[in-house]
């Protein structure tokens, strides 16, 4: 198959790639660039464990083509932290007991860094708006709302 | 009594937190290793057929490695391997030339890209038989011929099938004709649970590498890397010293991964032949094909004297268990016991059947019939107490099974005596957190939302061990090391599997060694290092796996005090531990003379310096009681009578685990364990064409509806409390929470809807069409 070269931002590294036409964004970052915290649910959109932060806004990486990256930040949840030891959204994930098996965690914890980063002081209805699309088969999202209140008050003390 | 703990009881960020924060976690679908070829599984199109011929030309020009039923191993086996080989049906091979549902797979292709090997997979040409198929049990147990398996083998007995009737299995205690000849009440009732799938987020996956010295190590989506091990083995002919199986977290399992999951069969076969590392990761339309919760349809019969006391109960149940046994007999098994242990009977009778059917093999999800069986149970205990006019939980308080009784944790053959029971205790607080009869009083109105209030209780089994050997195997192999500066090492196969139970491991050897919970690590494990675990299952992670971890310390610890005693001059006996606050360190001291101290670390540096030796040891243990965890669950929903949706307003959940080692964990087992229960209950559930014999959703997550953030109450409505109680055999007073934290769910919700608009449902799930036809019939 014909392949593009293009150029990538992700985790504020640009990555010279050449990928084929109708390469996902979710493969090249597993598979190429092997940021395995992005990860394969569905392949259909459903999940959202596949979310990645593009330009600050969560995206399902499973249904956007590689392609359509070109000229946009990208943030895995490897990136997330930003060279510091971890983001204050990681830190409540963990105090509140929120991570049980960890498989939906990264796209959680992205997608709620995103709402808290747009809506500092979020409801409790802002934050199940946002997370309504994301799977979690374990914790039954109690400890991930609380977790994402804790981590947006964690967020304003340092803003 | 949590006073005299140091660090059990008290919470900590749990150990994998970091890695599973910040995606450094590495699970198997995840790993990739040099020259890795992927593999992609053929599978039937049909519910029913036979393989004429199979023609891989097109495949293998394009350079894969190819595999089928004609090349691999063909001896039978059952992918379980939890109960004894006596108590084993064997009807699987790795791949066959006769399909049994759609998805089932006859042979599979490796190639260098999964692009490749999906090409190459496409390219295979196959020549059909299509078979009659069986879709209901009705039409299974009718047929004759073209049966879905002809002959199966109970360990090495051969058995031939008639009727697509898999296993049966009575149990009988006392006369029950005896029974309800004395009843003054007897009602009867029919129920059914359904196929749930999983929904496990990390689909099934396993990567193999063949090792140069004739060996294979393989990293599995499992809950028994031991028993993948003797499987592999096995069937592979390679000896067991070379099979390694590498304990990796999987992204959730939920009882699917109790057996060896077909993929990691057929990528072992794979990559032998091929003699290249192979990975194949299931999509996730093909893992909605690989397993599914054993759904249920049984009817119950119960007599009851007016006083409210059981003469007789009779359950009569068949399990749809599709295309394959994963170990059915257990299942029957299980099913008796769990209901023998709810409620005390004076005669019981239970038969239950399994049917062969072309569908989605069913196994082992949370609960293991427990679920199935509790939702009959408990409701027939809302009928009858309106029926004898009694309230529904003081009938329950006067019949339930408790302390100094016999609780069956796994089947008829897994017994042992109660020694901890926390039932009274948490429905009476439960009662008041709730306000349950003052809302029990409420007036439902005639509005378009009615609310209601729902009541049940259960348990599940604390593992499977009991004070005689019976149809299950259970014990955990641990090792206890300390280390040089003081730290200490956990090495066994346990797994977790995200509830926390090795955090609780390390949580109970920290506080036998009065050590903080930081210095206790988890040593990484594969089958080869470790001894035998039988698997995370039955609720066993904490009371045997680590309470076996727990007592393995105590050992470790008698060798540091033996070392210790020889270092300070004294007598192991004259020692004790004291953990100081302010240097984070612990000292061995002799009691009555503070000055004669050292440090753990000192101890052990000394020992090691004077080549005395290492503080460790190995053993493995056997629990030889299964205590019953029980929970309650009173839950408050709002029916939407325009639209037949059912709103979960305020749960209060109650756990009787003994000591708690990891409390907010354990909250969090309940609001999971409540999540996927109200799941069951409201939505989930999985059909076949009737034709076709595909599943009706597609297997497309778009059409299998679970519950999301937004219908699940916030903590400030979701209440959990814990007995205060203690397990004398359990280590420092625990049990478990796990599969107990769905049990007694589901009826409860179910007795709510009743509360709110007066139907009684007995079949689930409940969708919103149920409700609104339900409503209409009764013009409410």
């Amino acid at each position: 198959m014909n392949t593009i070269s293009i150029e990538l931002n992700v985790n504020g590294r640009d990555w010279q790639l050449s990928v084929a036409p109708n390469e996902m964004l979710l493969n090249v970052l597993r598979e190429r660039l092997h940021y395995t915290g992005t990860k394969y649910g569905c392949g259909i959109g459903e999940c959202s464990a596949c979310t990645v932060l593009m330009d600050d806004t969560p995206v399902l990486s499973c249904q956007i083509l590689a392609v359509q990256c070109v000229g946009k930040k990208i943030v895995t949840i490897e990136g997330l932290a930003e060279g510091q030891e971890s983001h204050p959204m990681q830190d409540a994930f963990i105090e509140e007991g929120a991570v049980q098996c960890g498989f939906c965690t990264p796209a959680m914890v992205l997608t709620a860094a995103a709402l808290v980063k747009e809506k500092p002081d979020p409801e409790n209805q802002d934050i199940r708006d946002a997370l309504r699309g994301n799977f979690c088969r374990c914790t039954g999202y109690v400890k991930i709302l609380k977790a994402v209140q804790s981590g947006a008050r964690k967020m304003r003390e340092l803003s | 009594m949590y006073e005299n703990y140091q660090f059990v009881g008290k919470d900590y960020p749990r150990k994998e937190g970091k890695a599973r924060v910040s995606g450094k976690e590495k699970y198997p679908s995840d790993l990739s290793f040099d020259h890795m070829l992927y593999g992609r599984i053929l599978r039937s199109p049909y519910a029913h057929a036979r393989i004429k011929s199979i023609d891989f030309t097109e495949a293998r020009k394009m350079g894969a490695v190819c595999i089928s039923y004609e090349d691999a191993p063909d001896q039978f086996f059952n992918v379980r391997l939890v109960s004894i080989p006596s108590a084993t049906y064997k009807d699987w091979t790795i791949f066959s030339d006769h399909m049994r549902q759609v998805g089932d797979f006859y042979g599979a292709v490796a190639a260098e890209t999964e692009e490749l090997a999906e090409k190459a997979a496409r390219a295979v040409r196959v020549e059909w038989e299509v078979l009659p198929s069986y879709l209901t049990m009705e039409d299974a147990m009718a047929a004759s011929e073209n049966l879905i398996h002809e002959k199966v083998y109970l360990h090495d007995k051969e058995v031939i099938i008639r009727n697509n009737i898999a296993c049966t299995r009575e149990v009988v205690e006392g006369d029950i004709e005896e029974g309800f000849k004395q009843a003054d009440v007897i009602i009867e009732e029919t129920f059914e649970t359904p196929r749930q799938y999983h929904c496990q987020l990390e689909t099934k996956t396993c990567v193999v590498r063949p090792e140069p010295e004739g060996g294979i190590t393989v990293w599995p989506t499992t809950q028994a890397v031991h028993n993948t091990r003797i499987l592999l083995g096995k069937v592979f002919t390679i000896p067991l010293n070379k099979v390694n199986v590498v304990r990796v977290p999987g992204g959730g399992h939920f009882g699917s991964g109790i057996h060896t999951n077909p993929v990691a069969l057929i990528t072992t076969a794979l990559a032998l032949k091929a003699n290249r590392t192979v990975k194949i990761s299931l999509s996730r339309e093909e893992d909605m094909y690989d397993h599914v919760r054993y759904p249920s349809k049984y009817t119950l019969k119960v007599g009851a004297r007016r006083d409210g006391t059981l003469t007789a109960g009779h359950m009569k149940a068949y399990i749809d268990i599709g295309c394959h046994h994963v170990q059915a007999l257990a299942f029957l098994g299980v099913m008796s016991g769990f209901w023998h242990s709810l409620y005390r009977m004076e005669s019981m009778k239970y038969e239950g059947t399994a049917v062969y059917t072309n569908k989605v093999p069913t196994c082992a999800m949370q609960g293991y019939g427990a679920p199935q069986v509790t939702f009959g149970v408990e409701s027939m205990m809302d009928m009858l107490a309106e029926k004898l006019g009694m309230d529904p939980i003081a009938l329950r308080i006067q019949n339930y099974v408790g302390l100094g009784e016999i609780f069956w944790g796994q089947g008829p053959t897994i017994k042992s005596k109660i020694f901890s029971d926390g039932v009274v205790e948490l429905i009476e607080k439960g009662a008041e957190r709730i306000k349950y009869y003052e809302l029990k009083k409420q007036e439902k109105g005639s509005g378009r939302y009615r609310k209601g209030i729902g009541f049940a209780r259960g348990f599940h089994t604390s593992g499977t061990g009991a004070p005689m050997p019976g149809e299950v195997k259970d014990y955990t192999t641990a090792q206890v090391k300390v280390n040089e500066d003081g730290s200490i090492d956990i090495l066994t196969a346990l797994m977790d599997q995200g509830g926390g139970t090795l955090d609780a491991a390390a949580k109970i050897v920290a506080e036998e060694f009065q050590v903080s919970f930081d210095k206790v690590g988890i040593s990484p494990a594969d089958s080869r290092s470790t001894g035998y675990d039988v698997c995370t299952h039955a609720t066993r992670g904490v009371y045997c796996g680590a309470g076996a971890v727990h007592e393995v310390a105590k050992e470790t610890k008698k060798i540091l005090f033996d070392y210790a005693s020889r270092m300070l001059d004294t007598y192991p006996g004259s020692l004790e531990l004291i953990y100081e606050e302010d240097t984070g360190e612990t000292r061995i001291s002799v009691v009555g003379n503070p000055e004669r101290t050292a440090t753990i670390a000192e101890v052990a540096d000394h020992a090691m310096n004077k080549d005395w030796g290492t503080a460790i040891f190995s053993k493995s243990i056997r629990k030889t009681a299964c205590p019953p965890a029980y929970t309650n669950y009173f839950v408050e929903v709002e029916v939407d009578t325009h639209t037949g949706h059912v709103r979960i307003l305020r749960v209060v959940a109650g756990s009787d685990a003994g000591t708690v080692i990891n409390p907010d964990l354990a909250r969090g087992q309940m609001h999971g364990g409540f999540y996927r229960s109200a799941g069951m209950v409201l939505l989930e559930n999985t059909q076949h064409d009737g034709s076709t014999g595909e599943l009706t959703n597609k297997a497309s997550l778009l059409d299998y509806k679970m519950m999301g953030i937004d219908e699940m109450p916030d903590e400030d409505n979701f209440e959990v409390i814990f007995a205060s109680t203690y397990e004398p055999t359990g280590p420092l007073g625990a049990k478990g929470v796990g599969e107990a934290a769905f049990n007694s769910a589901p009826p409860a919700i179910a007795s709510a809807i009743c509360d709110a608009i007066g139907v009684r449902f007995t079949k689930l799930p409940i969708s919103p069409e149920d409700i609104l036809e339900a409503i209409g019939e009764k013009k409410l």
